[in-house]
This record gives C-alpha cells, sequence and structure tokens, in this order.
C-alpha cells in the first residue's frame, strides 16, 4: 500500500518535472508553424546569424579537438604535482558565469588587458572581431570536451595499450590505432556536446565580441536584439537552436546505444561515474 | 522506532519545502508598497537619487517594453523617448505617457584617445572602432537621427564593430578602451568623466531627445506608481535630474505647438 503511494508519488513528480522542462520548448514550436520557421531564412538577420554561429562554432570546434585531446590524454594517463588544479582549470569555465568568462577574456585579450600591448605591436586587435567570438566559444565549450575526453582516456584499458607496444608498436601508432578507436565514442560524445554548448554561448560573446551583425552576431545574441523588434525571428532563431541541439543529443543517445558493448563505458554521456 | 523517525523528518523537509516555496510565490504576488520601476538605463545614477526606496530594472527602454508587453511586473516604465511609453498607451499597456526630461548626445572617446578623434567628422576616418547602440534602442535610434542630419550615415556607419543592447553598454566599451568611440547621452559621460574625454556633437544636429513616463496598466499599486512620477516631477525630483546633467522637461516652448 505504501509502497504503491510511494511509487505513484514518484511518478507524479516525475511528470511534473518532465512538462516542465518540455513545456517552453513546446510553446516555441507552438508560436510558430515550420513553413513560418524556414521563412525566417529569407530574413538577412537571421541568416548571417546561422552563417556567424556555424561558422564560429565550427573553428572553435576544430581547435578544442586539436588543443584539447592531447592536454586530455595527458591529464588522464599521467600524474603529477599539480595535477588536481590542472584538471580544475579545464573544468573551471563550466561553472563559470558566462560573463566573468566574458570580463576575464577583455582582461587578458583586450586592448587594455594584459596581452593588449603584445597583441598590439603585432598589429592584432581581438575585441569587435569574429575571432573574438571563437575564442569565447572555445573558452566555454572546450570543458565539455576536454573532460569527457579525459574521461574516456582514463577508460581505455590499459592491457590492450601495453599489448600494442609489446606487440611491437610504437607509442605514437599505439595512440592512433590502439587508443583513440577506444576511447573515439566518448570523443565523439564531448565533441557534440561542446558544440551544443558553443552554439548557445551569450554572455562571453556580447561583453568580448561585441554585437554585429554578419561579423559578431551569433544566434543567440540576434535573438536577444531582434527580441523586442521581430518576436517571429526570435522564435525561428530559437527553434534552429532547439533543433540543432535535440538532433545533438539524440544522435548521441543512439549512436551511443548502437555502439555500446560492455568494455565501452566511457561511452556514457557523463563519463564513466554516471554510469553506475 | 528509528525509520518512522527518518521518514517523519523527510516527509518534514518535503512539506517545509512545498510551503516555502507556495510562501515565496504568494510573497512574490501580493501587492507591496514598493513599486518596480523599469527605467531607461540612463537612469541608473539618478532614479535611486531621487527615491531610494523602489525596486529598479535598468536596460534598453525597447527591451524593457518588450518585456512590459510580455507581462514584466513593472508599476512604472520610464523610457528614453516617447514612442515607445506611446505604443504600450495606444495598446492600454500603460497611462498617458508625460515627459519628464530631456537629454542631448554626446560623442565619449576614451581618454587615450587612441584614434584621435577630435570632432565628430573624424569617425568617418578608416579603421576607427565605433560602437553604437542598436537600432530599436533609443539612443541608437537618435545616433542615426545625428549621423543622417550631419550626412555622415554612411561614412561612419561603416566603422561600427558593434550594436549594443543599451546605452550603458556603449559606454562600458568605450571608457574599457576597447572602442575608439561611442555615441551615448551627455549625462552618461559624466558618470566616468575620469576615463572618457566628451566630443560634443553641435547643437543644429542634435535629435529631440525627450523621455516619457507612464503607469504600467498591470500594476498592482497605480497609487504608489503615480506618487513616484509625481516625485520625478517635482521640483526636488527636476532639481535632483538637473544635477546629474539631465534638461528640464520643458524648454521655453510657444503656448500651442504647430505642426
Amino acid at each position: 500500500m505504501k509502497r504503491a503511494l510511494l511509487a505513484f508519488l514518484f511518478t507524479g513528480v516525475a511528470v511534473a518535472t518532465l512538462t516542465f522542462l518540455a513545456l517552453p520548448i513546446i510553446a516555441i514550436f507552438a508560436h510558430t508553424t515550420p513553413a513560418h520557421l524556414l521563412d525566417q531564412f529569407s530574413n538577412p538577420v537571421v541568416r548571417d546569424a546561422f552563417v556567424v554561429s556555424l561558422k564560429t562554432s565550427l573553428i572553435a570546434q576544430a581547435l578544442i579537438l586539436l588543443f584539447g585531446t592531447p592536454t586530455a590524454f595527458l591529464l588522464a594517463t599521467r600524474r603529477f604535482r599539480g595535477h588536481a588544479v590542472a584538471v580544475t582549470l579545464v573544468e573551471l569555465p563550466l561553472v563559470l558565469p558566462p560573463a566573468v568568462a566574458g570580463i576575464g577574456l577583455l582582461a587578458a585579450f583586450g586592448r587594455l588587458g594584459l596581452l593588449g600591448s603584445t597583441f598590439d605591436a603585432l598589429g592584432i586587435t581581438l575585441p569587435f572581431t569574429q575571432t573574438a567570438v571563437t575564442i569565447a566559444v572555445a573558452y566555454v565549450a572546450s570543458p565539455l570536451y576536454v573532460r569527457q575526453a579525459i574521461a574516456a582516456f582514463e577508460a581505455t584499458d590499459p592491457n590492450l595499450t601495453a599489448a600494442s607496444r609489446t606487440l611491437g608498436a610504437g607509442p605514437t601508432r599505439t595512440f592512433f590505432r590502439v587508443v583513440l578507436p577506444l576511447a573515439q565514442g566518448g570523443l565523439i560524445a564531448g565533441l557534440a556536446l561542446s558544440f551544443a554548448r558553443g552554439l548557445g554561448e551569450f554572455g562571453a560573446t556580447i561583453m568580448f565580441a561585441g554585437s554585429l551583425q554578419r561579423v559578431t552576431q551569433t544566434l543567440p545574441l540576434a535573438i536577444y536584439a531582434e527580441f523586442d523588434r521581430n518576436f517571429d525571428a526570435t522564435l525561428a532563431m530559437s527553434g534552429v537552436l532547439v533543433l540543432v541541439s535535440v538532433l545533438l543529443l539524440l544522435g548521441l543517445r543512439i549512436g551511443l546505444t548502437w555502439q555500446r558493448s560492455p568494455s565501452k563505458k566511457s561511452l556514457y554521456l557523463f563519463g564513466p561515474s554516471a554510469s553506475g | 522506532m528509528r525509520r518512522p523517525n527518518r521518514r517523519l523528518v523527510v516527509s518534514a523537509v518535503v512539506a517545509l519545502t512545498v510551503v516555502l516555496a507556495l510562501a515565496a510565490g504568494q510573497a512574490s504576488a501580493r501587492p507591496h508598497a514598493q513599486v518596480t520601476v523599469y527605467a531607461a538605463a540612463s537612469l541608473t545614477d539618478v532614479f535611486p537619487k531621487i527615491d531610494a526606496n523602489q525596486k529598479y530594472q535598468f536596460g534598453g527602454s525597447n527591451t524593457l517594453a518588450a518585456q512590459i508587453t510580455q507581462g514584466a511586473p513593472a508599476d512604472v516604465f520610464a523610457s528614453a523617448n516617447t514612442t515607445l511609453p506611446q505604443q504600450l498607451f495606444s495598446k492600454s499597456l500603460c497611462s498617458k505617457p508625460v515627459v519628464f526630461t530631456r537629454n542631448t548626445l554626446v560623442v565619449v572617446v576614451p581618454k587615450a584617445n587612441p584614434a584621435k578623434i577630435r570632432n565628430i567628422y573624424n569617425l568617418a576616418k578608416s579603421g576607427v572602432k565605433l560602437v553604437i547602440a542598436g537600432p530599436g534602442v533609443p539612443v541608437g535610434s537618435y545616433t542615426l537621427q545625428i549621423l543622417k542630419n550631419m550626412n555622415l550615415s554612411s561614412p561612419v556607419l561603416k566603422n561600427v564593430v558593434s550594436r549594443e543592447t543599451d546605452v550603458r553598454e556603449v559606454l562600458a566599451k568605450v571608457a574599457l578602451g576597447e572602442a575608439d568611440a561611442g555615441f551615448v547621452y551627455s549625462t552618461d559621460a559624466k558618470t566616468v568623466s575620469d576615463k572618457v574625454t566628451v566630443v560634443k556633437v553641435p547643437a543644429w544636429a542634435q535629435p529631440k531627445v525627450q523621455y516619457g513616463i507612464c503607469v504600467v496598466s498591470k500594476s498592482s499599486n497605480k497609487a504608489d506608481a503615480q506618487a513616484f512620477i509625481n516625485k520625478v516631477l517635482s521640483k526636488a525630483g527636476q532639481a535632483r535630474m538637473r544635477q546629474y546633467g539631465f534638461l528640464p522637461r520643458v524648454k521655453a516652448v510657444p503656448k500651442k505647438k504647430k505642426k
């Protein structure tokens, strides 16, 4: 009797939670039709924002992949003094308020920032450029990839790497032919999450890069700028972002179930710790 | 003996959480003597000096107007133009707006003045990083009017590197030294006079900058909202506005306006 009551309570709470989470998403699409959504793509503001977002996000993800992977591998396989500090540093942007990240980026790379005079001597000004958007996105989105990559590398079976080495493969070959394929699922998951997070970047971008159509105005910035002028456009852009996020997460889920095998614990979305 | 106790604690915590959540909801729904004032960003410094006891939300007037349209819990709306409150009024979302102050625009440059801006025409030099407010923000549309009046629209607008969401964002980007110049109200420039230098905009090119204020129709506290507006319009309120560099709400105008 009591168990039934408890089950009933839990179900009730779960339904309330899911409704709360789903309602804003449903509302976005309730206000607009797919045809209307596509219509908005003839609006130059929407189109330009889409292009800026896509371009900066792709470049940022490439950088995250290029720099994040070796860093994650090192942090996953070596223990050294300051290891905990390094991991904290990697994770920090995840919990930092984006506005703080924006201020930090300005204080570091702005014209009057720490490295400002260095950049100035080189003839480079970062604020208000598309490069600044990319930097902001990379800064804020990187932890989602690097964290996941560390977890993925930690979960690779050391016996397999050892076997590869005893069979005569060099460290480079072992890394590319054994470690990377083993960690692949986790890396892709991390990349997808960090891509989704990067697309949504707002606070750091508006502070560090400003907002200018065709140059630095990403989809979230355009949503904010158009909010009071063209509600339809903001709904359309929000719809696009929701769709992209849903597709990424759903694709990830499906990909993971499809690929999952007992030895590949790293394939869980948030690392092996969440799999228990 | 033990288990019921724990269960009791758990249910007590749950009950308490629910009660607190409900109470919080109640508290915010109940009318209170304090009024919520949605005001243009340029009023950030002066309004709390006129009345420190109210709740203020400062931002781009256009954003605030949009939020009020969406049902934001504002009692008073003070806009940096008269069009936005007029629009709300025509949709019966607020009372008939009254003009409560006026302002002028200036160009601000960082003290170091890296782009060597001495007058407004210098803004057309290539490579100048100019920051202005977005076109929907009152100060943004005033900026466009000035440039149009001076026939500078195309050469100057090509130097715009960012369109900010309110006037204080423009000011911050210049005060930080990230931008070479920005259009703000003269009253904003005064707030950071140690960080920026003012470049005047000629009087003949100035747009008519009038601030409108109204009581939001959905306010549950209209009497207090009106009392706040009266305070702003009062002699003391107006003196305070002037102290911060705002202009008297009416200049000596002919009795009947001609149009």
